[in-house]
């Protein structure tokens, strides 16, 4: 549940950066840090490192 | 998936003739579903280019059409929304809790069908509606025809559409799969597997939502 608070918290962030800061690096790095957290706690990339093949 | 093993009532990691151990069919899937998602970055990579390469002024440097920036912000909230109940049904099946399962991927997929009309209905405004809620513009004025603005954006949006889609039936065919009984808290690999391409569609959304709605110049 927290991944998807700061997931959320971040896109707010980028809304208000769009809009009154507008710095496209800035913007960039948000991105990262939502596509880096997603991948790692939604999509599970660790798992693809396992030896034993189990879903949890 | 893992629904042929439970079905026929195998053992578990039990191997028949030419079939795999579970476990090694599961680390071979998920190797080439990961390669499958990191081919695919290549094509949204090239959109991103696009879009940076021609929405792009002598005189004003990064710009991108005007958009009804509330549009953008609700349609990028409700696919995070459908990927955190993606997540939670994945969850929900690894502890053999069905039920939780099998409403959080409805309701994914019905959120992930909301984030689609948002896109062509509004957005896109196929209809070429007009009309505004609260001083919210609620329909775009975008067309395929407006130049590279129009062409990269309809482009973009077009091609992630086209994911979210196929997205959305890939729920619809887990849960009806879900809903027989096929997957179990040991043997989801189904479930993993949609619940991976569906937060895929997501990330890539995450790149393309600042790219066209908020960096560059309004032009």
């Amino acid at each position: 549940m927290w991944v998807f608070i700061a997931l959320a918290v971040l896109t707010i962030i980028e809304y208000f950066a769009g809009i009154y800061v507008q710095s496209p690096v800035l913007l960039f790095i948000l991105a990262l840090i939502k596509a880096a957290l997603i991948v790692q706690f939604f999509m599970h990339i660790y798992r693809l490192w396992r030896e034993e093949g189990s879903h949890a | 998936m893992s629904a042929t093993t439970v079905e026929h009532g195998h053992a578990p990691d039990e191997a028949h003739g030419h079939e795999l151990p579970y476990a090694a069919q599961l680390r071979s899937n998920r190797l080439g579903l990961w390669l499958f998602c990191f081919s695919e970055i290549f094509l949204f990579a090239a959109l991103l280019a696009a879009r940076f390469a021609l929405w792009n002024e002598p005189n004003v440097g990064i710009t991108r059409p005007e958009l009804s920036q509330e549009l953008g912000l609700i349609t990028t909230s409700v696919l995070l929304i459908s990927s955190y109940f993606v997540f939670r049904g994945e969850t929900a099946m690894e502890h053999g809790d069905r039920k939780t399962f099998l409403s959080s991927f409805m309701l994914a997929s019905l959120l992930g069908a909301l984030f689609f009309i948002g896109v062509v209905v509004f957005e896109w405004n196929v209809f070429g509606l007009e009309g505004s809620l609260g001083g919210i513009e609620l329909f775009g004025h975008l067309r395929p025809t407006d130049g590279v603005y129009g062409g990269v954006f309809f482009a973009m949006t077009g091609m992630h559409s086209i994911h979210v889609v196929t997205g959305i039936i890939l729920l619809l065919v887990v849960w009806n799969n879900g809903r027989k009984g096929s997957f179990s808290a040991e043997k989801h690999w189904g479930v993993e597997a949609a619940a991976i391409y569906w937060h895929y569609v997501d990330v890539v959304w995450v790149f393309f939502y600042p790219a066209l709605y908020l960096i560059g110049t309004a032009v």
